[in-house]
C-alpha cells in the first residue's frame, strides 16, 4: 500500500507519495522545476544541477537537487526564490554557453531568464547529461555506452571506442538525447552561435505565474512537464 | 609467535619481549620515511647495520628503522637513544664515526649536528631544535620508537592496551560518549565531530556495516596521511578497531592511494601480522568482538578522497560522487552504514582511550581539540611535518617553526588546506589553527597542507596553478564542477596573458560562488576557494593584471619584460653565453641589452647573473 507524507513546496501544503522525489512530487502538482538530466523512468544522478531547490532543515537552508530529494514528512522545500533564480540562471548561462545548438537547451536558458551570455560560445555536441548512458544501462540492461574519462576529458562512448555487437541500435539513446532538435532556425554555424530567444513570448507566461507550470511551449525538446 | 587468546597472553607477551630488550643500551633510530628515503637513507641504514655487526654490537645496540621524523628538510636523519643526540645530513660514509664515536664512545660528532640558522650555534639534542620545540607532537612522536613493521616493537611502547581496555571494561555506548566528550574532529577537512559521526553510524539500521580509513590523501604539497601510514600503522590498525568495535563494524577497509607503495606495504604488513596474533579475526583476544581489516588500493584520483566516491571505488565501480541526501553513516559503502574517517582521525582514537577525553580536550581551543599534523611546504626555510596544538597561531607555525621564507624573502601568504582551502594573508597570521576560526577567515584546516608563499609568488598565477589541478581531478559528473571550474580557468588564464578585463572580476566571483552553492560533492564546493580567498585577500594584484598589465611578483609571462640595468651591468658575458636563445647581445666589459622579441622569459640570466642586474618588470 501507499504511504503518504506531507510536505511544504512553496508554501503549498502536498499529500506526496512516500519514496518519490521531490522534483516528481513537485511536478505531478503542477509546480514547475525546470530540469534536463532526469527522465521518469531513469535512476536520477544529480547531474545537471538546474532543478536545485533550498531544502529548509532547522531553520538552515541548503540547496541541493530535487530530483535526489526523497519526500520526507514535514519537508519545507523552496524552488523559486532569488536564490535559486540566481543560481540557476548562472547554471544556464554556462549550459548554453557550452552547446547552444540544442532547442532543449535553448529553451531553457530562456526559462531561467538568461538575457546574455557572458563567456565565449562553444559549440559542443554533448553536455553529459548521462540520459542516453542511463537509458542504455537501466532500460535495455545493454551498457553499450558510458562515460569515458574524467574531467574535461569526460566523455560518452562505447566500450574501447568500439560499438559492440550488444548494441542493437535500438536508437533510445538518441531519441532521449537533449542535442538532437536543433533551434527553430536551425543548426548554428561554428562562430554564429547566439541565444535564440524565440519563446520569449512564452516566457512572460511562465514569468506571471511564478512556482507553477503553465504547460508552456518552453521546454518541448526535451518534453518536460507534460510526460506521463 | 602463537595466536594470543586472551588479554592475560597479550600482556605476558609484552612483558617477555620487554624482558628480550633489558640488555639493549642503545637505540639508534634512522628514518626511513619518504622524504629521508628519497635523500638515499637506505644506504646509511644499510651502512650503520653493517658497521654494528662489523664492530659486534647487534645485540647491545637496537638499529630501528622509523618512520617519518618530521625534518625532511635536513633528512637522512638519525637520532641516538639515550641522549637524544640529533644528526642532520648523514652519508654512508658517516657510519663508522657514528658507531664508534657515538654508540660506542658516547661523544658526539660537531660536524653532524643541526646548526640553528638564528643563532649560528649547533643544537645537540633534537628536543632543543626551533623546528621541534614549539611542536607538541602527540602522534608523531610515537613514529620515532616503532619500526613500522615490527608488531613486536609497537607491543613494546604499549600498543593494543587501548583495544584491551575496551574490550575488557567498555561498553561502546561509553567508547562513543568518551570520543564525543574529548571533542575530536575529523581530520580529513571536513572537521565534522568523531563522536557524532559513530553515534548516528551505531544507531543506524542495520547489522553489516562497515568502517574505513581514508588514505586516499592527494593534496599538492600535503603527505601527513602517508608519513603517519607509513611511520605507525598499527596505530591507525588499532583505532580501527576500536571504531569498529563502538559501531558494531565487522570489517573494514583501509583506502590508500597505489602511489604511497611503502604505506601500501606497511599497511598489508601489519594486517597479516595482526590476523596472526589474532588481533584481527574471529574473538579477537577471547573477546565477542570479531573484525577483519582489507587493503583497497586507490588508482589516484583526488576525488576519491571523497566520501562517496571512496566508497564507489571500494565498491569496484568508478571513482565518482553520488549525492549525499542520505548521509554514508546511514547508507554507505555497499548501502550499508558506514563510518569513514581520516588517517589521523583514527591514530587519535587510542591515546584518547587510554589517556581520557579531558586530556585530549585540555589541549586546544573551544570548538577544536587536540594536535593537528601540518605539512608545511613552500617557500620556507625549514619544509617538513609539523604537529602543533589546535589554537597555535599560523604565525608561530610559520615563523617560529618554519624559519620564514627562504633567500631572505618577505612571506606574503599562506594557504592552507591544499587545493580546497584558501589563501591567508600576512595580517592574518595571528590567527589561530582551528577549524572555524580559518573558515569563516575564507580558508579551511583541511587535511592540513599549508604552503608558505613569498613575494615572488603571484596570487593570480597561484589561482591559476590550483584551479588547473581542479580541472584535471574533478571527475565531471555535474555541470558546475565541469564548467564552472573550467570557465573560471579561461578567464584567469585571459588575466594572466593580458586579456582581462575589469568587469571579470565580478563575473569570477559570481561564478565562483555559484559553483560553491550548486556543485555535487565537497570537491566541488570547496573548489572555487583558492579564487574566492585571492580575491577577498588579493584584490589588487588581480586589478594590477587587469588595468595595469603588470605582474608585481614577475611571473606571468605575458606581462613581464626583462632587461638589463646597465649601472649594475659590467659586461662580463655569463647572460650572454647562457641565453639560450641568443636574445642577449653586448660587448666585453660593456653593458649588454636583451632583445626583447627573441626572449622568451626563461630566467635563466637572472638565475645566472652575479650582480643582480637583470631587471624583471
Amino acid at each position: 500500500m501507499l504511504k503518504y507524507v506531507n510536505v511544504n513546496i512553496d508554501g503549498a501544503i502536498i499529500h506526496a507519495i512516500k519514496g518519490t522525489s521531490a522534483l516528481d512530487t513537485a511536478i505531478e502538482y503542477g509546480i514547475c522545476i525546470p530540469h534536463l538530466c532526469h527522465v521518469p523512468y531513469l535512476s536520477d544522478i544529480g547531474a545537471c544541477r538546474l532543478c536545485i531547490v533550498e531544502h529548509v532543515v532547522n531553520g538552515r537552508s541548503n540547496v541541493t537537487t530535487s530530483c535526489t530529494l526523497n519526500v520526507e514528512e514535514g519537508m519545507v522545500i523552496m524552488t523559486n526564490t532569488d536564490r535559486i533564480r540566481r543560481l540557476r540562471h548562472n547554471l544556464a548561462e554556462l549550459l548554453v554557453a557550452q552547446a547552444p545548438n540544442s532547442r532543449a537547451i535553448q529553451d531553457i536558458a530562456l526559462r531561467c531568464g538568461v538575457k546574455e551570455v557572458r563567456y565565449p560560445f562553444r559549440n559542443e555536441d554533448c553536455v553529459l547529461c548521462g540520459r542516453c548512458v542511463r537509458v542504455c544501462t537501466e532500460v535495455w540492461k545493454a551498457r553499450a555506452i558510458g562515460f569515458v574519462g574524467r574531467g574535461k576529458d569526460r566523455h560518452v562512448d562505447y566500450p574501447f571506442g568500439v560499438r559492440p555487437e550488444f548494441c542493437k541500435q535500438c536508437g533510445s539513446c538518441i531519441q532521449l538525447c537533449p542535442m538532437t532538435i536543433t533551434p527553430c532556425d536551425g543548426p548554428m554555424k561554428p562562430g554564429e552561435e547566439r541565444l535564440c530567444g524565440n519563446c520569449e513570448s512564452q516566457l512572460i507566461i511562465a514569468d506571471e505565474m511564478v512556482g507553477s507550470c503553465v504547460w508552456c511551449k518552453l521546454g518541448e525538446g526535451f518534453a518536460c512537464g507534460r510526460y506521463v | 609467535m602463537s595466536r594470543l587468546n586472551s588479554f592475560r597472553e597479550l600482556e605476558h607477551l609484552r612483558e617477555r619481549l620487554r624482558g628480550q630488550r633489558q640488555n639493549i643500551t642503545t637505540t639508534v633510530m634512522v628514518c626511513g620515511g619518504t622524504g629521508c628515503k628519497a635523500s638515499r637513507s637506505q644506504a646509511v641504514i644499510d651502512a650503520v647495520r653493517d658497521e654494528l655487526s662489523r664492530q659486534g654490537l647487534d645485540t647491545k645496540v637496537r638499529l630501528c628503522v622509523t618512520g617519518c621524523h618530521g625534518f625532511c628538510e635536513q633528512g637522512p636523519v638519525i637520532i641516538i637513544e639515550p641522549g637524544n643526540i640529533f644528526y642532520c645530513h648523514v652519508s654512508p660514509e658517516d657510519a663508522f664515526e657514528i658507531v664508534y664515536q657515538t654508540v660506542v664512545k658516547g661523544e658526539v660528532i660537531e660536524r653532524l649536528l643541526y646548526t640553528d640558522p638564528v643563532a649560528g650555534k649547533t643544537v645537540r639534542i633534537m628536543s632543543e631544535i626551533p623546528f621541534y620545540r614549539a611542536q607538541d607532537r602527540q602522534i608523531l612522536s610515537q613514529n620515532l620508537n616503532v619500526d613500522p613493521c615490527s608488531i613486536e616493537d609497537y607491543i613494546v611502547a604499549g600498543g593494543y592496551s587501548a583495544l584491551t581496555k575496551v574490550l575488557r571494561g567498555m561498553t561502546p555506548e561509553n567508547v562513543i560518549k568518551e570520543i564525543v566528550s574529548s571533542g575530536l574532529r575529523g581530520r580529513g577537512g571536513g572537521g565534522f565531530p568523531t563522536g557524532r559521526k559513530w553515534s548516528e553510524c551505531r544507531e543506524a539500521p542495520g547489522d553489516e556495516k562497515y568502517v574505513i580509513c581514508n588514505a586516499d590523501e592527494g593534496d599538492p604539497g600535503a603527505y601527513m596521511d602517508r608519513c603517519v601510514l607509513e611511520g605507525n600503522p598499527h596505530l591507525v590498525l588499532e583505532g580501527m578497531m576500536i571504531g569498529a568495535w563502538a559501531i558494531g563494524a565487522r570489517k573494514g577497509y583501509i583506502y590508500v592511494r597505489n602511489e604511497y607503495p611503502l604505506a601500501v606495504e606497511h599497511s598489508r604488513t601489519v594486517v597479516e601480522q595482526a590476523r596472526k596474533l589474532g588481533l584481527l579475526g574471529d574473538n579477537i583476544l577471547g573477546s565477542s568482538f570479531s573484525f577483519d581489516v582489507d587493503i583497497a588500493r586507490g588508482g589516484g584520483a583526488f576525488v576519491c578522497g571523497e566520501s562517496t566516491a571512496l566508497m564507489a571505488s571500494v565498491e569496484g565501480k568508478v571513482g565518482e560522487p553520488w549525492p549525499k541526501d542520505i548521509h554514508t553513516v546511514v547508507d554507505g559503502l555497499y548501502h550499508k552504514p558506514t563510518t569513514l574517517n581520516n588517517v589521523e582521525t583514527w591514530a587519535n582514537v587510542p591515546s584518547i582511550i587510554l589517556n581520557g577525553s579531558s586530556w585530549f580536550a585540555s589541549k586546544g581551543t573551544r570548538g577544536s581539540k587536540g594536535t593537528k599534523i601540518l605539512a608545511l611546504t613552500g617557500r620556507i626555510k625549514n619544509t617538513g611535518l609539523v604537529e602543533v596544538a589546535m589554537g597555535t597561531p599560523i604565525r608561530t607555525v610559520v615563523f617560529d617553526i618554519g624559519g620564514g621564507a627562504v633567500n631572505g624573502n618577505r612571506v606574503k601568504a599562506v594557504q592552507t588546506g591544499g587545493p580546497s582551502g584558501g589563501c591567508l594573508p600576512m595580517d592574518k597570521f595571528d590567527l589561530p589553527i582551528d577549524f572555524d576560526v580559518l573558515y569563516e577567515a575564507g580558508s579551511m584546516v583541511g587535511s592540513g597542507g599549508m604552503v608558505v608563499m613569498d613575494e615572488e609568488t603571484c596570487m593570480v598565477d597561484m589561482a591559476k596553478y590550483f584551479l588547473t589541478f581542479l580541472q584535471d581531478e574533478s571527475c565531471g559528473k555535474c555541470l558546475p564542477c565541469r564548467l564552472g571550474i573550467d570557465r573560471m580557468l579561461e578567464t584567469i588564464t585571459d588575466i594572466t596573458e593580458g586579456r582581462g578585463k575589469p568587469e571579470q572580476l565580478d563575473l569570477l566571483e559570481e561564478l565562483a560562488d555559484t559553483v560553491a552553492q550548486t556543485a555535487l560533492c565537497g570537491l566541488g564546493k570547496t573548489a572555487p576557494n583558492p579564487v574566492l580567498s585571492t580575491l577577498r585577500y588579493f584584490r589588487p594584484e588581480y586589478e594590477a593584471h587587469i588595468n595595469e598589465k603588470k605582474c608585481l611578483a614577475g611571473v606571468c609571462k605575458a606581462l613581464i619584460t626583462y632587461s638589463i640595468d646597465p649601472d649594475k651591468c659590467n659586461g662580463c658575458g655569463v647572460c650572454l653565453r647562457g641565453c639560450v636563445y641568443g636574445a642577449i647581445t653586448g660587448r666585453k666589459k660593456q653593458a649588454h641589452i636583451i632583445d626583447a622579441q627573441l626572449c622568451q622569459k626563461c630566467g635563466i640570466c637572472r638565475s645566472e647573473c652575479k650582480f643582480d642586474a637583470i631587471r624583471v618588470a
